[in-house]
């Protein structure tokens, strides 16, 4: 089930604009350029991202949780926005979650985080609703080599777009979780145009 | 007076294989101030946290943060030496219950309490990054509160090694204590906040063990292999409160640190409200 309200980012207001960038061009820690997602569900309460399951085991809210450092608009006051690609991704983790006999658990800023977020260090697949950093699977932590690297490689094998970050300390590398994603995906839904 | 209860005081601790001893109390009914060895720096250990404590309600004031945000909790950190990652053992933290929640998030106001009550290090490496050490070292700064120097959060073993501590001496953790009880500093709300975090400190072997049941204490300790101190404030009826700081250094095998801290702060009660009749 997706969010029934779709909006053109580019007909928000303002300040919301300015937060979200949509189609605005940003560069990721490879250095390539990329535009941010244009086309957003419109979410009008944390009740109604909690009810609503965007796959069998997966709802909105958890792909949409975010911490203080989120900018306060987006964190504060609703409706919230979320890029389109987050029914994707949410396809994506359930076949993972099938694979991996086990639930899934996504971290607190590990789902869709906005361009005015303060983690960001550069722009990545979080920006597009297109990623997941899994902390926990069954009652297992993602903490060390052995498990990142054992359900990262199962994610590798369900399907050739479906990236995971490999075990280590440094640039494109996580040692405390799991990072899956699936690209830079913008999804324009039925309905909408891309026509400026 | 200050000389004979020096004479007491070093009776306590004489002897009994300390490297250090510094005490430093201010007593709000007597206005009596006192002050030994006051100036002498230690490694600050736990007593660090009540700084970030400040730091909190101080950035709340400000509308720097709100005390019901939500902090994502990770245990993940760098050292401020080389940038190294990281984490807190929790066979090393006096609390295991935030590690529940890794993963989640929890408000500040959460952290803090159990940074302060259970002297959690995971709550304090979060909320010290959340914070900043330019913000904490502001605060502190702004507070006159030069006998508290913060340079980064807890459990950085490379920092460690190379000398690299949070340390306090006597006099400023009472300073840094006393603020708690200045009406001008903090706002009623956020004061009486901050007391209340402290009167619920779960670990009270120290300054409050060997003294009235009808006392409260609002206090912090801290403790390392070779470390322990206890600092706080001191409330009993039909009286001002008193402030007091009991640092102690001692090798890792001297026993009974924790008895002769309780010992100290048994004496200064003595000497401030047992005249009144009160005993511990």
């Amino acid at each position: 089930m997706t969010p029934s309200r779709v909006v053109d980012g580019l007909l928000l207001p303002a300040p919301y604009l300015a937060l979200l960038k949509p189609g605005e061009a940003v560069v990721d820690e490879l250095g390539n350029t990329h535009f941010l997602p244009r086309f957003f569900y419109e979410i009008d309460s944390w009740d109604a991202a909690k009810k609503l399951r965007l796959s069998e085991h997966f709802t909105l809210a958890e792909l949409m949780a975010v911490d203080c450092r989120e900018a306060p608009l987006l964190l504060e006051s609703f409706p919230h926005y979320v890029p389109c690609a987050v029914s994707i991704l949410a396809c994506y983790l359930e076949l993972f979650r099938q694979r991996v006999e086990a639930p899934v658990f996504v971290s607190v800023n590990g789902g869709y985080r906005s361009p005015a977020h303060q983690i960001n260090q550069c722009a990545s697949p979080h920006n597009w609703a297109a990623a997941a950093d899994i902390y926990r699977i069954g009652d297992t932590y993602l903490g060390n080599q052995k498990e990142i690297d054992r359900y990262g490689g199962m994610a590798r094998m369900l399907a050739s777009e479906l990236f995971a970050k490999p075990f280590g300390g440094g640039k494109g590398e996580t040692d405390d979780h799991l990072h899956l994603d699936i690209g830079y995906v913008s999804h324009a839904p039925r309905g909408q145009s891309e026509a400026r | 007076m200050a000389s004979t209860l020096l004479d007491e005081l070093q009776a306590v601790f004489s002897g009994a294989g300390f490297t250090a001893v510094a005490v430093a109390f201010y007593d709000y009914e007597s206005e009596l101030h006192f002050s030994y060895q006051g100036d002498r720096f230690f490694h600050a250990a736990s007593t660090m946290k009540v700084a970030v404590l400040l730091a909190i309600f101080k950035a709340a004031e400000e509308g720097k943060l709100k005390l019901e945000d939500r902090l994502h909790v990770r245990n993940r950190f760098t050292s401020i030496v080389d940038g190294g990652v990281f984490r807190i053992d929790p066979s090393r933290d006096g609390d295991t219950e935030v590690y529940r929640w890794l993963g989640r998030a929890m408000t500040i106001a959460e952290l803090a309490r159990v940074m302060i009550t259970r002297s959690s290090n995971l709550a304090t490496n979060i909320l010290f990054d959340y914070l900043g050490i330019d913000l904490v070292r502001r605060i502190l700064e702004e507070a006159d509160l030069d006998g508290i120097k913060i340079q980064r959060g807890v459990e950085d073993e490379a920092a460690f090694h190379l000398g690299l501590n949070n340390e306090v001496n006597a006099d400023g953790l009472l300073r840094l204590f006393r603020l708690f009880c200045n009406v001008h500093y903090l706002a009623e709300k956020s004061r009486a906040g901050v007391l209340e975090i402290l009167f619920a400190q779960e670990y009270n072997s120290m300054i409050p063990a060997r003294l009235p049941a009808r006392a409260k204490v609002a206090h912090k300790t801290g403790e390392i292999s070779t470390i322990c101190h206890d600092a706080g404030i001191v409330f009993l009826p039909q009286r001002k409160p008193y402030v007091l700081a009991i640092l102690t250094e001692a090798p890792a095998s001297v026993e009974n640190r924790q008895r002769v801290v309780s010992s100290i702060s048994e004496i200064i009660y003595r000497r401030l409200a047992g005249s009144k009749g009160e005993s511990a």
